[in-house]
């Protein structure tokens, strides 16, 4: 527990918190360590950017806190939760509470409305609710295209539609894996403002980024380097872990 | 729009992924209609094919032990007590005359409307009524023996009889030398009873057996025997075809359920993402398999409706090319024919699951 308060963060706060989380895929060339005991925490209301080349286990990161895959080893705590005691049940549900999902492919289903892609998510969480459903693409920008499919949405609009369905059921965290990665200046700055509003209501948000601009918004950002975790302080230098 | 349900979510991808909901339909459709046609004709098969066999004619023969004394006269009415009402029996007297050119033919005492239903294979011109009693069935070479077919004298032990030849026999057997006549009238002519009696029990082998053995109880000293060629043949071509039916039934459905099971397996699993997406937002793996099977179901069920009129129409068809009467559609095959195809969409629907289940949301979800 000391290397958390050595990286500037109080555990007690954390509502994220890494102890020697390890990730290996066995793949057909071998094991890889895509994750590399990583050790760290997020305060709740934190802005956290994760960058890192390609191939560094970004991804593997955000899925992991967004409790879609589970640790080789090592511990998650989410919320005060230690996550590897749960069944996957107790995980579904844990997800659908605590996590909402921003994709870099938005993964809206084709076939429902952005109004009924937002409410999907009530629908797996409780129950679904139209004029709350409604009320977040308008929170998004959205309010107008409700009806329409993700087919008849531009990019931009169809990641605020995912941005809307993330919000709907008001989770503590929201993960982004490069939310921006695939939209132009004009909507990155659309979505920009659209976290920074969440920032502003006191959503914890975890984004993966390759873009320094957006890396910029962030209060604080972590380094990945072959599955290792290189800490930024808050407004401080690079801190190694390992050296 | 209000709510969103899963009867809502699943009808929209059903219409969404239509090309692929319509061949899973399909598939659905023919497992059904095969299933329907195929049970309808099996259930069918039976009394069809004992029906073909009726048209033989008899299957039973009663004897009098002695020729001359001719069967008891109850005897008629004994066997009606021991056999079906629907089995069907005719009397006959047997003498010998001599025709107006001298020859010796073979007259046979009858019910023609008796032997007419139980040897329905006879080839006759004109049926004689069974109400008149000087009219004359000549089988075709008797015929011969005769001046003139229409008015046949004939004479037994010097007494002269003369009948109104009605009709004309063929059936490439002893009948064609026959000339059969009324019972009453040829009791009176000739003195002698009916000494045998023809019987047809519908059903099987085992049905014949057993009447055989009621019939000899009922009637004892009275020789009871089974035309034996066509017992024994006849439950062998039902053995045979009963076989037949049932590969064909088997071979038909696995073929049919592999198809739909492909078919629905790869229509769950072109969904992949979806299912990652789902499990992302917190959809449960129950609820995620309840979603695939409800759908599956729900296909199934289409299949069964549609199936089931297709299969009935087929059944209608063969029976009725095949055996000239027609099979009805019959509604005890349902409840079958609903659990095979209920059994193929479940599985259908269960093994891509257990497939998406050692899939990996998080693989499923990263970019690409
Ligand atoms: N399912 C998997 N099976 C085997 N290896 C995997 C799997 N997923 C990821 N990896 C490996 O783990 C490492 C980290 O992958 P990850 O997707 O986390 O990278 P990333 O930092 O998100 O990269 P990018 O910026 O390109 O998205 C890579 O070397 C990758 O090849
Ligand atoms: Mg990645």
């Amino acid at each position: 527990m000391e290397n958390l308060v050595d990286q500037g963060t109080r555990p007690d706060c954390a509502v994220i918190a890494l102890i020697g989380v390890t990730r290996e895929y066995a793949g057909h060339g071998g094991v890889v360590r895509a994750l590399d005991q990583a050790s760290f925490s997020i305060v709740a209301g934190e802005w956290v950017a994760i960058t890192g080349p390609s191939g560094s286990g970004k991804s593997t990161l955000v899925n992991l806190i967004g409790c879609l895959d589970r640790p080789t080893q090592g511990e998650l705590v989410i919320d005060g939760v230690s996550t590897s005691s749960m069944s996957p049940a107790e995980l579904d549900r844990f997800r659908a509470d605590k996590i909402g999902f921003i994709f870099q492919q938005f993964h809206l289903i084709p076939y429902l409305s952005a109004l009924e892609n937002v409410m999907l998510a009530q629908y797996f969480h409780s129950m679904t609710d139209a004029k709350e459903a409604r009320s977040s693409l308008e929170r998004v920008g959205l309010g107008h295209r409700a009806e329409h499919l993700p087919s008849e949405l531009s990019g931009g609009e169809q990641q605020r539609v995912c941005i809307a369905r993330a919000l709907i059921n008001n989770p503590p965290i929201l993960l982004a894996d490069e939310p921006t990665g695939n939209l132009d200046a004009a909507n990155q700055k659309i979505v920009a403002d659209l976290l920074r509003g969440l920032h502003a209501t006191g959503h914890t948000i975890v984004m993966v980024t390759h873009d320094p601009e957006m890396a910029a918004l962030a209060q604080r950002r972590i380094a990945l380097s072959h599955g290792k975790v290189f800490c930024h302080p808050v407004n401080g230098p690079v801190v190694s872990l390992e050296r | 729009m209000s709510g969103l349900s899963m009867s809502s979510i699943l009808r929209r991808s059903l219409i969404h992924r239509r090309t692929r909901s319509f061949s899973a339909l399909i598939a659905l459709t023919v497992s059904a209609a095969v299933a329907t046609a195929l049970l309808t004709l099996y259930a069918d098969l039976d009394s069809k094919l004992h029906r073909e066999f009726r048209s033989f004619g008899a299957n039973v023969v009663v004897t009098a032990p002695d020729q001359a004394h001719g069967l008891p006269p109850d005897t008629l009415k004994k066997i009606g007590l021991v056999t079906s009402p629907d089995a069907r029996i005719a009397e006959f007297g047997y003498a010998v005359a001599t025709t107006d050119r001298g020859t010796p033919v073979v007259v046979a005492g009858t019910d023609f409307g008796a032997i007419r239903e139980l040897n329905s294979w006879w080839q006759v011109d004109t049926w004689p009524s069974s109400t008149q009693t000087d009219v004359a069935l000549l089988g075709q070479r008797a015929a011969q023996f005769v001046t003139n077919e229409h008015s046949v004298q004939l004479d037994f032990a010097g007494h002269p009889l003369t009948l109104r030849g009605v009709g004309k026999l063929r059936t490439g057997g002893d009948e064609d030398s026959r000339i059969y006549l009324p019972l009453a009238a040829f009791s009176a002519w000739t003195g002698t009873q009916a000494s045998v009696i023809e019987i047809q029990i519908p059903g099987g082998a085992s049905e014949v057996e057993a009447s055989i053995t009621r019939l000899r109880e009922a009637l004892p000293g009275m020789k009871v025997e089974p035309v034996r060629q066509l017992v024994e043949g006849e439950s062998r071509i039902v053995d045979k075809t009963h076989a037949l039916m049932y590969g064909a039934v088997l071979l038909i459905a696995l073929t049919v359920a592999v198809s739909v099971l492909a078919t629905l397996s790869a229509s769950v699993l072109e969904r992949r993402r979806d299912f990652a997406l789902m499990k992302a937002l917190g959809g449960t793996q129950s609820s995620l398999m309840a979603m695939f099977l409800f759908e599956a179901l729900i296909l199934a069920l289409g299949g069964v409706v549609a199936g089931y009129v297709l299969g009935s129409a087929a059944a209608w068809t063969i029976g009725k090319i095949n055996f000239h009467t027609a099979s009805w559609p019959r509604i005890g095959v349902l409840p079958l024919v609903l659990l095979l195809n209920l059994v193929i969409a479940t599985l259908a629907a269960l093994l891509p699951v257990r497939v998406l289940r050692s899939l990996e949301p998080a693989a499923l979800l990263k970019g690409e």
